[in-house]
Order: structure tokens, then C-alpha cells, then sequence
């Protein structure tokens, strides 16, 4: 015997929305908090000086981590690179917006299953929440485009990425809601 | 009497599993392009321990989900909706993710536990060594620990992209995992 019903009658677009937006919320979450801890270990670790320590690149961890003693160099040149490029309000910036990013990725991860488990109410939370992801990537977007070079061309891309995702996330959702009030 | 959709505290574990793997793919390919670590350069101490920490944790979240998920079976899905052999194809999929979660955990586990690095489980209990430092056995199980996170990836999206062909067909299958 069956005792608890799922919804069956949830329409097509929202099971297949609901399912994209849980996909995208859960790597969105780990990204956003990858990002927020990236800026904290970066700004905490970073010598007041501003000079690097030299490599310290014994052969044994070279073996370990597989990589050349000119590459274990570069690590440090790297790390470097991303503070140099980086204006003081940056890192704080960026941790702020991670963790709003985080919390709405979460939350959207919630949003996709009252989505799949439809109900007229999920498709407004949908619309609110990827409003939110689409504005943190905005404004990300233009916190790095006035950061060097470097931090250009590491994020740009990738923030461009997820805001035509949630754009499109954000568009189906207010696509969906135009059809069922039109059903 | 069954239920159509899984547990709820099912649900919650297998959601949390998730953004905890994916977390731990994302920075472990950052934490390992940080600078080598030395007296003055600390970099990948708190990414190396948070990693080892959730990995722990994620022992602990799939032993409970198995524990829910075999303790409280929901209602067999409509064959209608789903072949013999797609089924057990999904069968397959989630005892290879469920044995590669753990295999990962335990090798990553090993392999620490070869360094001179030590536990500390969330910065308050200190695991005990269970070896010592040894270069040859961090490397052997960092190695094993390496293949069978690439291995779960690729059933992760194996499993995911089963999800979807489920979503895309609204055939409710994806609905029993997302209940709140």
C-alpha cells in the first residue's frame, strides 16, 4: 500500500526547470563557497610585506605533486598575481557577494524541488531567487572588470557564463508562470 | 505501507552529499594549485584541513543515508516509467557511487594519514596517527584516492544525467528525491 502522494500534475516545464535549477544549485554552491574561502585563505596568508617567501620545492612533494621546481616557483608567482591584481576593497567584496551567492545557490536548490513538486507558489520563489543569482553576477561582474588583468581573465568568463544561465533560468520561470496563468 | 518518494531525511542527506562532493572537487583543484607549504608559507593549511574534515563528514552522511534509505524503502517505481534493465542500470549506478564515496574517503584518509600533517576533525578532536610519516604510502593511496575521485565523477554524471532524462520525460521518477 502507497501512503504519501508526490504530485503528479506538476507541468512538463517546471519538472524540467526544477531539475536544471537543482543541477545548477548545487555546483553553484560549491563554486560560490570555493570562492569565498579562496579570498579569506588568499588575504590571510599573504605576507603584510607584500614580498613572497622563497619556494620551498623538495624533490620528494615535486614527485608527490608531479609537477617541475620551475612550476612550484610559479605557484608562489601566481598567488602573487591574484593580489597584486586585486584593489584592497576586492577581496572583502568578493566574499560578501560568494556568500550571498551561496546562500541564494542553496536556496534555489530548494526552489527546483517545490518546482518538480509543483505549486503555483514555487514559480514566484523561482523568479525572486534567480533575480537574486542573475544581480549577484552583475554585480561580480563589475567588481572584476575594476580588478587588473589578471583577475579579468580568470573570472570574466565565468561569471558572464552563469549570468546568461540564470537568465535563462529567470526567463523560463517567468515563461512558465505566463503559461499556467494562461491555462 | 510505503511511501511513493524517498524519506525525507533521505532527501536532505542526499542533497547535502551533493553540494559536499562538488564542493570538494572545486577546491581541491584550487587548494592543489597553491604554493607548496613551508614555515612561511601556510597557504593550503585550512583548505587541506576543511577537506579532510568534510571528507570525514561525508563518511559519516552516506553511512546515514544508507541506513535511511534501507530502513525506510519507498514504493517500487512504475514499470510503466522505467525498463528492467534501466532500472537496474540505476541500481548500478548508486552502489558504484555509494562504494566510490567511501573508497575516496578512506584513501584520502589514508594518505593523510601518511604525512606529518595530523587530523584534527573540525579543529577539535584530534584523530589518533595511525602510521607514520611514510613518503611511499602517501603517494600509494593519494594515487588511489586521485582515480577513484575521477571515477566518481564520471558516475556522477552518469547518475545526473539520468536525473534529467527522468525530468525531461515528467515521469515522476526525479520527484521521490525531491520532497521536502
Amino acid at each position: 500500500m502507497v501512503s504519501e502522494g508526490l504530485n503528479n500534475n506538476t507541468p512538463a516545464w517546471a519538472s524540467i526547470l526544477g531539475v536544471i535549477a537543482i543541477m545548477l544549485g548545487v555546483f553553484l554552491t560549491a563554486v560560490h563557497g570555493n570562492e569565498a574561502m579562496k579570498q579569506a585563505v588568499i588575504v590571510e596568508h599573504m605576507p603584510a610585506s607584500g614580498v613572497m617567501p622563497e619556494a620551498d620545492c623538495p624533490p620528494e612533494e615535486l614527485e608527490e605533486e608531479g609537477i617541475s621546481v620551475a612550476e612550484c616557483e610559479y605557484l608562489i608567482e601566481h598567488v602573487k598575481g591574484m593580489a597584486l591584481s586585486a584593489p584592497d576593497w576586492f577581496p572583502s567584496a568578493q566574499m560578501t557577494l560568494a556568500g550571498i551567492g551561496a546562500i541564494l545557490a542553496f536556496i534555489s536548490i530548494i526552489i527546483g524541488g517545490a518546482l518538480v513538486n509543483y505549486t503555483p507558489s514555487a514559480s514566484v520563489a523561482a523568479v525572486a531567487v534567480f533575480s537574486g543569482l542573475a544581480i549577484v553576477d552583475l554585480l561580480q561582474f563589475a567588481a572584476v572588470v575594476n580588478t587588473g588583468p589578471t583577475l579579468r581573465e580568470v573570472y570574466l568568463g565565468g561569471i558572464l557564463l552563469w549570468f546568461v544561465l540564470h537568465l535563462m533560468l529567470l526567463v523560463g520561470a517567468i515563461a512558465g508562470r505566463h503559461t499556467q496563468a494562461n491555462a | 505501507m510505503q511511501r511513493q518518494g524517498f524519506n525525507r531525511t533521505a532527501v536532505i542527506l542526499h542533497w547535502l552529499l551533493a553540494v559536499s562532493i562538488f564542493f570538494l572537487f572545486i577546491s581541491s583543484w584550487w587548494m592543489m594549485g597553491l604554493p607548496l607549504p613551508s614555515p612561511e608559507l601556510q597557504f593550503r593549511a585550512f583548505p587541506f584541513q576543511l577537506h579532510k574534515n568534510i571528507g570525514i563528514t561525508l563518511v559519516i552522511i552516506i553511512l546515514m543515508l544508507l541506513y535511511v534509505r534501507l530502513k525506510y524503502r519507498p514504493a517500487p517505481v512504475d514499470s510503466t516509467h522505467m525498463t528492467p534493465s534501466m532500472h537496474w542500470m540505476a541500481i548500478l549506478a548508486h552502489v558504484l557511487i555509494y562504494g566510490l564515496v567511501l573508497s575516496v574517503c578512506v584513501t584520502g584518509y589514508l594518505s593523510s594519514a601518511h604525512t606529518r600533517w595530523d587530523t584534527v576533525f573540525w579543529w577539535t578532536i584530534e584523530f589518533p596517527r595511525i602510521a607514520a610519516p611514510d613518503e611511499e604510502m602517501n603517494e600509494f593511496w593519494g594515487e588511489l584516492h586521485t582515480y577513484a575521485a575521477w571515477a566518481l565523477l564520471g558516475i556522477i554524471a552518469v547518475h545526473v544525467s539520468g536525473a534529467i532524462y527522468h525530468a525531461f520525460r515528467n515521469d515522476g521518477i526525479v520527484r521521490r528525491m525531491l520532497r521536502w
